[in-house]
Formats: C-alpha cells, sequence, structure tokens
C-alpha cells in the first residue's frame, strides 16, 4: 500500500528553500535566485530500511516577508510536516521564528515542525552554533544546500519520523 | 524773389516730409511688385523640377529606405517581443477563430457531400436524425467526433492534495499524478482563498482542449480531466455517476486502501460516460 505525506517548506523570502528543495528533489544547485511564485510541488519516493516506502510530496511554497501569518493557509492545511527554514547568515529570518513557530503550533496543532537553518557554507559552524544558543534560537539541523551538508540525512530521518 | 520761387520755398518747407514718406512708399510698392512677380517666374520655371524629384524619391523610398527601416523594425520587434505578442495576440485569435469557424463550415459541408455518396446503416441512421432534429448530417457526424471522453480520473485528499487513487482509460503513466494532484489543490485553494468564496468550490477548469471537472466530497474531491464537447448533458451524467460511485464505493475502507480504490475506480468508469 502507498503510503504518502504532505511536507511544507516555510520560511522568509531567499532563505534557499527552493534550493533545499531542489537538492533534495533532484541533487541540483544553482546560485542563480529565483523567487517562487505561489507554489511548485515535487513528490520524492523514500525507501525505508524496514522495506517500507514513502512518498514524501514537498511543498515549497514562496516565502513570507514578516511572519508565517501571511502563508497562504489553504497551502499549510492537511500538512504531515513543516520544515521552518532560516538563513544563518541573515538575522532577520529568524528573528521573529519563535513566535512563528508559536502561530503553527497554535494553529496547526498535530504537525510536527522541524527547524533548518541554512546556508551552513557561508558562516562558521562553532560560532553559528554559539550565536543561536546565546539568541535563544532554536533549530533542528543546520545544512548547506549549496555543499548538500545534512540535506540528505535531514530528509531520511524526517521520512522515519513521518512513519513512525 | 519772384511769386513762383517763394511759393516753392514754402512748398519745400511745408511739404518735404510727406513728399519722402510717399516716396518710401512707392518704393515699397515697386520692391513688392518685383518679388510677386520674380516668384511667379521662379515658381514656374522650379516647380516642374521639383515635381520630378518628389516623383524620383516616393519611387526610391523603397529601394534606399526600405531596407533601413526593415532592419529597424525587425531589431525593434526582436528587443520587444513580449510587447509586440500581447499587441497581435489579440488580433491573431480573431482571426484563428474566423478560420476555424470558416473550416469547421467547410469540414461540415465535405462531410455532408461524401456522407450522401456512400450508403451504411450508420449513415441512414444519422440521415434519419439530421432530418429529424434539422441539423446537416455533418454536423452531426462532427459532433460524434467531439464526443467528450474520460481521459484521467484523480481522487485528491482535501486538504493535503495527496493523491488517494486514480483512473486513466487511455493514456499511460506519463505524468506525475501525486504532482498534479498537488498542483491543482494549490490552484483550487487559491482560488477558493482569493476570491472568498466561504464555503464555495471550484468546480471547473478550463484548459485548451481539455476540461477539469472537479466535485467536492466532504474530506475528498474527484477530479475528471475530459476532452472533447464538454456539455450540460455530460457534465450531469459524470456528476451522477461520480455521485453514484462514492455513495456506493468510497468508505473510509477504500479511503485508506488506494489499490482497492483504484480497481474499484476502474469496474465503474469507462472512457466513454455518454
Amino acid at each position: 500500500m502507498k503510503l504518502s505525506k504532505k511536507v511544507v517548506l516555510l520560511g522568509h523570502f531567499g532563505v534557499g528553500k527552493t534550493s533545499l528543495f531542489r537538492r533534495f528533489m533532484d541533487n541540483e544547485f544553482s546560485e542563480e535566485y529565483k523567487v517562487t511564485l505561489g507554489v511548485q510541488i515535487k513528490k520524492k519516493v523514500i525507501q525505508l530500511p524496514d522495506g517500507r516506502e514513502l512518498s514524501m510530496v514537498v511543498w515549497d511554497i514562496e516565502g513570507h516577508s514578516d511572519s508565517v501569518k501571511d502563508t497562504r493557509k489553504s497551502y499549510l492545511l492537511g500538512s504531515h510536516a513543516f520544515i521552518y527554514v532560516y538563513d544563518l547568515t541573515r538575522e532577520e529570518t529568524y528573528l521573529h521564528l519563535n513566535k512563528d513557530i508559536a502561530h503553527l503550533t497554535e494553529n496547526y496543532t498535530k504537525v510536527p515542525i522541524k527547524v533548518l537553518g541554512n546556508k551552513l557554507d557561508l558562516v562558521n559552524e562553532k560560532e553559528i552554533k554559539n550565536h543561536l544558543t546565546e539568541q535563544n534560537i532554536p533549530y533542528d539541523c543546520l545544512t548547506s544546500a549549496k555543499t548538500n551538508k545534512n540535506v540528505q540525512d535531514f530528509f531520511s530521518d524526517l521520512a522515519k519520523e513521518l512513519i513512525e | 524773389m519772384e511769386e513762383q520761387d517763394k511759393l516753392k520755398i514754402l512748398k519745400e518747407l511745408l511739404l518735404t516730409e510727406e513728399k519722402e514718406f510717399a516716396d518710401s512708399i512707392a518704393q515699397k510698392v515697386e520692391e513688392l511688385t518685383k518679388i510677386v512677380h520674380q516668384k511667379k517666374e521662379l515658381s514656374y520655371k522650379v516647380d516642374p523640377i521639383i515635381d520630378d524629384k518628389l516623383e524620383e524619391f516616393v519611387e526610391e523610398i523603397p529601394k534606399t529606405l526600405g531596407p533601413t527601416i526593415t532592419e529597424a523594425l525587425k531589431e525593434e520587434i526582436k528587443n520587444s517581443q513580449d510587447a509586440v505578442v500581447e499587441a497581435l495576440f489579440p488580433i491573431i485569435g480573431k482571426m484563428i477563430k474566423k478560420y476555424i469557424a470558416q473550416e469547421m463550415r467547410l469540414l461540415s459541408e465535405n462531410i455532408s457531400r461524401s456522407t450522401k455518396k456512400a450508403f451504411s446503416f450508420k449513415r441512414w441512421f444519422r440521415n434519419t436524425k439530421a432530418r429529424a432534429s434539422g441539423v446537416t448530417e455533418g454536423d452531426i457526424a462532427i459532433n460524434d467526433y467531439a464526443k467528450p471522453r474520460l481521459i484521467q480520473m484523480f481522487v485528491i485528499e482535501k486538504n493535503s492534495g495527496i493523491l488517494i487513487s486514480d483512473f486513466s482509460p487511455l493514456s499511460d503513466d506519463t505524468i506525475d499524478k501525486d504532482m498534479v494532484a498537488g498542483m491543482l489543490t494549490a490552484i483550487k485553494g487559491f482560488v477558493e482563498d482569493a476570491f472568498k468564496g466561504g464555503d464555495q468550490n471550484l468546480e471547473l477548469i478550463e484548459y485548451e482542449l481539455y476540461t477539469i471537472h472537479i466535485q467536492n466530497f466532504y474530506s475528498y474531491y474527484v477530479a475528471a480531466v475530459i476532452s472533447g464537447a464538454y456539455t450540460i448533458m455530460f457534465k450531469e451524467v459524470l456528476e451522477d455517476q461520480i455521485l453514484d460511485f462514492a455513495k456506493n464505493h468510497i468508505s473510509k475502507k477504500e479511503l485508506e486502501n488506494n489499490t482497492l480504490f483504484t480497481k474499484k475506480l476502474k469496474t465503474h468508469f469507462t472512457d466513454e460516460i455518454v
């Protein structure tokens, strides 16, 4: 039997949601920045260690400018997981992170939220981790869509969690 | 001094200014007369030359300036293709529409002519139908060809856009159905959100020769891709069939087991619904 899960990428403009999406789906990366208009959707079948298969349908939606509240509600409905992405080099992209997470938790009670700090290739990992801890900014994983660091592992772990 | 001399001196004293003024006017009149006369003469001589030159110029323009203008236009079109296409689109659209209408008329006439020549029971039936309905035999034949056909059917989870099941009586698995299901849901959600229609749902999408019929249920919706003429009669039959299928075949068990669901879809629907 086919098992499908909807995962939505959220976050400010230009944090690298589409780059993560392309890296995960097609193992591609481009330096060229193109704003996502509306939404793009792709599916990837993930083979799980126990032999089962999971169709992960990822929705890469257009970034918001201020708060996640600006995101179109219809894109978020029926999600099985949210991935909130921020840019490690731009503080303004995680300035309202805690408020955004609170909003999502309140309105989509059963949907797990994963927080990703992207563009790890542009910062010093140790320094940024210290900075995030000091600022009380949460993260589940720090990734680089450009170098593919931690991207595939992150999605594999998410797939396992979604099946459990 | 004699009387005459005295009078002369007096005249000079009193009328010198007026005389000078009269002289200057006379001179100006003379100058103007000359100009008018010369212009007439000049025009008489020059006009034919100018006419010849103008004629020559008009004849030479396409040869001399033509390539330059064409080149400039080409360059302009190349640089602003979008603007040109934008401007031409409605005109071309109208032309195509007219052309298609004309071609359809010709096709109908051709079919009527050729069907008249051949005899078959089908033709006899069509002929009788044409006589009874007052429609030409050709139009009936065209209608037969434009019959609506079910190309693909999707059953999609309403909020998540996840594909529950799908069925295609004609095509193979060439499209990413999960992506289509997701995008359809996104479009549907966008339209329903954007126009704030309350509980209203998007029910139809037209795409060139295709129509996507959307029928909403509580937790899922059915999207049927139709080619051909999507008529009111067809819509009603399709709606009834989907309602009938939902009533008799869709339960929680089917929604959770997509293999079973797809089997039932295949049994219930055929490509020619009407």
